[in-house]
């Protein structure tokens, strides 16, 4: 009986269904047809490192992803074109411990448990990778807003979007012009074993190559590196002129510190993570430790004033950093990021399937331009857009801190570099 | 010169490794239990050092002497809680495993409660800023003054184990419980004092781990047990002495490496270990040459 009961809820059900298809196709063209179907969201689901050592970098970039969603929440929710209206923004984000096999059972499980309509990966290259595969398979567009190994954007994957940075093997192309364009011919290049930093290395490399330079040092350390002090004397025992040390903040901080209680002195240090995460690497190594100490510049030290989407930097440092703008740092802008793509996409898409929001972010190609620069990505999904100038920290308030000016290329510098350092 | 620098490093990091996973050893000598804990506790000297430098304006090194008692009283009073029930387990080993993982775990996430995820570090300027010129060589002051205080923990240890009534007993259950048992050692209260001798060596070795292992983030704990336990058993599970051995062929292992194959520096000194538990299952002082 209760059998019979339920196979006739089923067919109404269905017939139910039925209709409401039927009308939605034979209306499609118009907005309240559309208007009628539309989901009562739009979820975007991500992860974010609670706990370990991406959490440092995983975090700012969740909350500018967060300040976004609740930005367009106020005005009623994102602009989606397909459906002529704003429908609301919720989020779904796990934490995945700074563990690429969690973020990989996760991923999963946003796609096919949560069914979310966009995927955001965390921070990095680490722990984006187990992501793009997954994408790939579901046919799911990975929104990427820092993973930027160079080996997850390839011709047969149209799947993945590179929201902000370039890939990482695209980052040092400045780096090496100023090399050349301060005559530096003894470089040392110690970086550690993963794909990021290995990208990096290898584009310093050859670059440096082709302009005759060969580097006097270039070694690889394993990314759990946290002593260095034998590789410092290791490396001034070669004299270079420039020390390029490539690694995450928790390769950086006992680098810059072991490198100031080491005594030796390197006319050009060079690291990647001052520029992002100024304030956790001062905390940690000091002013002195910190300065003259090289690194790329990032938002929002770059600064944008006008955008074609989202807000200028200083209203960003404004609203998100409360008007400090050592409340703010580039990841922060990083998720902020994200969301204006994710916008762009939901605008222009004719509908939200996968291929649809995919071909919308394609179209706006060259089009976006934001607080973090212009949005440029190639057909592999890379950003091309972006390149990173040369910073430098320079002492401040009488020495008693670091601010982090932008030295090279001139079309980009802000101040004027200190080479050799002091 | 490269060579001579790298024996010194490997030298003063052996004599910190060594510190790092003496405790582990003298708790799993007289226990047998595996405290999976043990870099959790060294997690929790590092804050001790970089609660003392910032909060209390103190040398960082002071931390090892306010953490004396707290160390004591805490490792004591858990093994007191806790010895028991492992004592009437039918597998106490894998009991003490699943039961220090557990508390591994929550320290981990208490840690991180109260300090945040970030990175924290100790200038090594604390301890002295000018390198320090031996042999020709310039080495940071800091790597001298923590291979000091080690030695100087070091030997107290061994004092405390050679020279005082109650190391006696503990090198006698060592040995064997069963016969300290029968000539009336209190094998319970001698296992107590042992935990907390071994949370407190856990505990200087984070104040000192502060500026060897490049800072403190609660998540450290589980890479730096895992260091401890290969130098325990370079040397020799449950062989204190042996730990000062294992503690310098791991130190001279990692350094030669990061001098000579950077590449491979994470790798050479597990190599090592793996030849040695091939050659010498028992670590580099076996049991014939045990000295409790």
């Amino acid at each position: 009986m209760r059998k019979h009961k339920s196979a006739k809820l089923t067919a109404a059900l269905a017939g139910l269904a039925l209709t409401a298809a039927a009308c939605g196709s034979s209306g499609a063209s118009t907005g309240a047809s559309s208007s009628a179907k539309a989901p009562a969201h739009i979820t975007i689901g991500t992860l974010y490192s609670g706990s370990g050592s991406y959490a440092t970098s995983s975090q700012p970039q969740l909350a500018g992803l967060e300040f976004w969603i609740s930005h367009e929440n106020a005005k009623g929710g994102a602009y989606v074109g397909a459906y002529h209206k704003r429908i609301p923004l919720k989020l779904v984000d796990y934490n995945d411990q700074s563990s690429s096999s969690t973020a990989a059972v996760q991923y999963n499980q946003l796609i096919t448990q949560d069914k979310v309509n966009i995927l955001v990966s965390d921070f990095g290259s680490v722990l984006t990778a187990p992501a793009v595969t997954i994408a790939e398979e579901h046919k799911v567009v990975l929104f990427d807003p820092t993973g930027t190994g160079t080996s997850f954007f390839t011709p047969g994957n149209s799947y993945i979007v590179l929201t902000s940075l370039p890939t990482s093997g695209v980052w040092p192309d400045p780096l090496v012009s100023f090399i050349e364009h301060e005559k530096i011919s003894r470089v040392a290049i110690v970086y550690d074993s993963n794909d990021f930093d290995a990208s990096q290395a290898t584009t310093i490399k050859d670059g440096l190559t082709k302009a005759g330079i060969t580097p006097v040092v270039y070694e690889a350390v394993p990314t759990s590196t946290t002593s260095y002090g034998t590789i410092i004397s290791t490396v001034a025992a070669k004299h270079p002129q420039a020390f390029l040390e490539l690694g995450y903040p928790t390769n950086d901080i006992p680098f810059l510190q072991n490198l100031q209680s080491s005594g030796d002195h390197f006319g050009m240090v060079f690291t990647a993570f001052p520029g992002q995460l100024h304030s956790l690497l001062e905390s940690n190594v000091g002013e002195k430790g910190l300065a003259y100490t090289f690194s790329y510049g990032f938002p929002p030290q770059i600064s944008s004033s006008k955008v074609s989407e989202g807000m200028t930097t200083a209203r960003f440092v404004s609203a998100f950093g409360h008007g400090k703008a050592s409340n703010v740092n580039f990841l922060d802008v990083a998720g902020y990021q994200a969301g204006l793509v994710i916008e762009e996409a939901l605008a222009h898409a004719s509908s939200l399937s996968q291929s649809a929001l995919r071909a919308a972010v394609a179209s706006q190609s060259g089009k976006l331009h934001t607080l973090d620069g212009s949005f440029d990505i190639n057909s592999e999904g890379a950003q091309l857009g972006e390149r990173l100038p040369v910073s430098q920290m320079l002492p401040a308030n009488g020495a008693t801190t670091t601010k982090i000016g932008i030295v090279y290329p001139a079309s980009a510098a802000n101040t004027a570099v200190t080479y050799p350092a002091p | 010169m490269l060579f001579e620098f790298a024996v010194v490093a490997g030298i003063l990091f052996g004599v910190y490794y060594a510190l790092l996973g003496v405790g582990l050893n003298l708790v799993f000598g007289v226990l047998q239990v595996v405290n999976l804990a043990h870099g959790d506790v060294v997690m929790l000297g590092s804050y001790l050092a970089f609660e003392a430098y910032y909060a209390w304006h103190l040398n960082p090194l002071w931390a090892v002497v306010i953490g004396v008692v707290p160390a004591l009283v805490a490792g004591g009073a858990l093994y007191a809680g806790v010895g028991p029930r492992l004592a009437r387990a039918a597998d106490p080993e894998m009991l003490s495993l699943v039961l220090f993982f557990g508390i591994s775990q929550i320290i981990e996430a208490l840690a991180t409660v109260a300090f945040g995820n970030n990175q924290r570090s100790v200038p090594a300027s604390s301890l002295g800023a000018a390198p320090l010129r031996i042999l020709g060589e310039r080495y940071p002051r800091d790597w001298w003054v923590v291979a000091g205080v080690s030695a100087f923990v070091l030997a107290a240890l061994f004092a405390y184990l050679y020279a005082s009534p109650v190391g006696r007993a503990t090198r006698a259950v060592m040995s064997s419980p069963r016969e300290s048992a029968a000539v009336g050692i209190d094998v319970r209260r001698v296992s107590v004092a042992t935990f907390g001798v071994g949370t407190f060596l856990a505990a200087s070795a984070g104040v000192l781990g502060v500026f060897l292992l490049g800072g403190v983030n609660p998540t450290e704990g589980v890479s730096i047990t895992v260091t401890a336990f290969a130098v325990i058993v370079l040397g020799g599970l449950g062989n204190a002495p042996g730990t000062v051995l294992g503690g310098l062929v791991f130190g001279l292992a990692t350094e030669l490496t990061q001098t000579y194959a950077s590449t491979w520096s994470g790798l050479v000194p597990y190599v090592l270990l793996l030849v040695v538990m091939l050659a010498r299952p028992k670590g580099l002082l076996s049991k014939s040459a045990r000295v409790a």
